[in-house]
């Protein structure tokens, strides 16, 4: 009599030999080709266009580019030009500052008095 | 980059038979099958150039047969023709019936049907793809212990399906 374990094992072998693989009915690469002809590669799909709308699409690429580039570079004088102003501007108040303390002080040593 | 036909063709002619063989035997329709198997090798069309070598195009077409099967299967909301629950009923005594691998093969689609979803498939990757429990884990992202409990009943419920259903089987000449 066998033992259960054993049936496991014997059954098992059973079904390996049992569950062959099953061939695809007759012209089944044939039938794929087909479809995958029709479908057509998906990349080639995507970056195909005319040559006409190639160069266009190029052009516009490209004076995309430049303008990015041009108008990036333009802000990025600008904003020299602002931080050079500014440098300037603050330099000027500190002279001026300075020449108004100077001016006060020999003022004061002259005996001149302001306000009260 | 696209592939070559005849590379292409190559392809399909080496995998067809593993690839349609899980499909028919998770689907268990032969026509779903086909347009499965067809659908898989399209995929692997427009994707050949991602897969670095034989091993994994095969390990890659194996996966994608299994997950494209299953779809299949729930789009059609298909059901075993019983649930695993009525094949643990009363039929104890059927287990030490023998089971001979000839008539095993004639009703082996008929028993599968019978099987839940997740363990067919596991069934199948087991014994059809000889698969050893880690790889299948792994390829269904599963852990073993799962696969291993779905293989254990899936095996213990086609076994008593295949006691009581040969028996039938061996009566119906007479």
């Amino acid at each position: 009599m066998n033992q259960p374990e054993e049936w496991s094992n014997e059954f098992e072998q059973e079904l390996t030999r049992a569950m062959r693989g099953v061939d695809p009915p007759e012209g089944f690469a044939d039938r794929v080709m087909v479809r995958a002809h029709a479908a057509g590669p998906v990349r080639a799909k995507v970056l195909w266009m005319p040559r006409r709308v190639r160069m266009w699409a190029g052009g516009a690429i490209a004076a995309a580019l430049l303008a990015g580039v041009f108008f990036g570079e333009e802000a990025h004088l600008r904003h020299q030009r602002e931080e050079a102003a500014q440098q300037q501007f603050e330099l000027a108040m500190r002279i001026t500052g300075r020449t108004l303390e100077h001016v006060q002080q020999q003022l004061s040593d002259a005996g001149v008095r302001f306000g009260n | 980059m696209a592939i070559a036909d005849d590379e292409f063709r190559r392809l399909i002619e080496t995998h067809q038979r593993m690839v349609f063989s899980i499909a028919m035997r998770v689907t268990g329709d032969p026509s779903t099958a086909e347009e499965v198997a067809q659908d898989v090798f399209l995929e692997l069309h427009r994707g050949v150039e991602r897969l670095a070598n034989a091993d994994h195009i095969r390990f890659w077409l194996r996966r994608v047969a299994v997950h494209r099967s299953t779809d299949a299967l729930r789009r059609r909301a298909h059901r075993p023709e019983a649930a695993a629950e009525e094949w643990e009923e009363d039929h104890s005594l059927e287990d030490d019936a023998p089971i001979s691998s000839i008539s095993l093969q004639a009703r082996l689609d008929e028993l599968l049907r019978a099987l839940p979803e997740p363990m067919r498939v596991v069934v199948v990757l087991r014994y059809q793809e000889e698969m050893l429990p880690d790889e299948i884990a792994r390829m269904l992202g599963k852990s073993v212990a799962s696969v291993k409990s779905h293989l254990h009943h899936g095996l213990k419920l086609l076994r008593r399906k295949a006691a009581i259903t040969m028996k039938e089987y061996v009566r119906e000449p007479a």
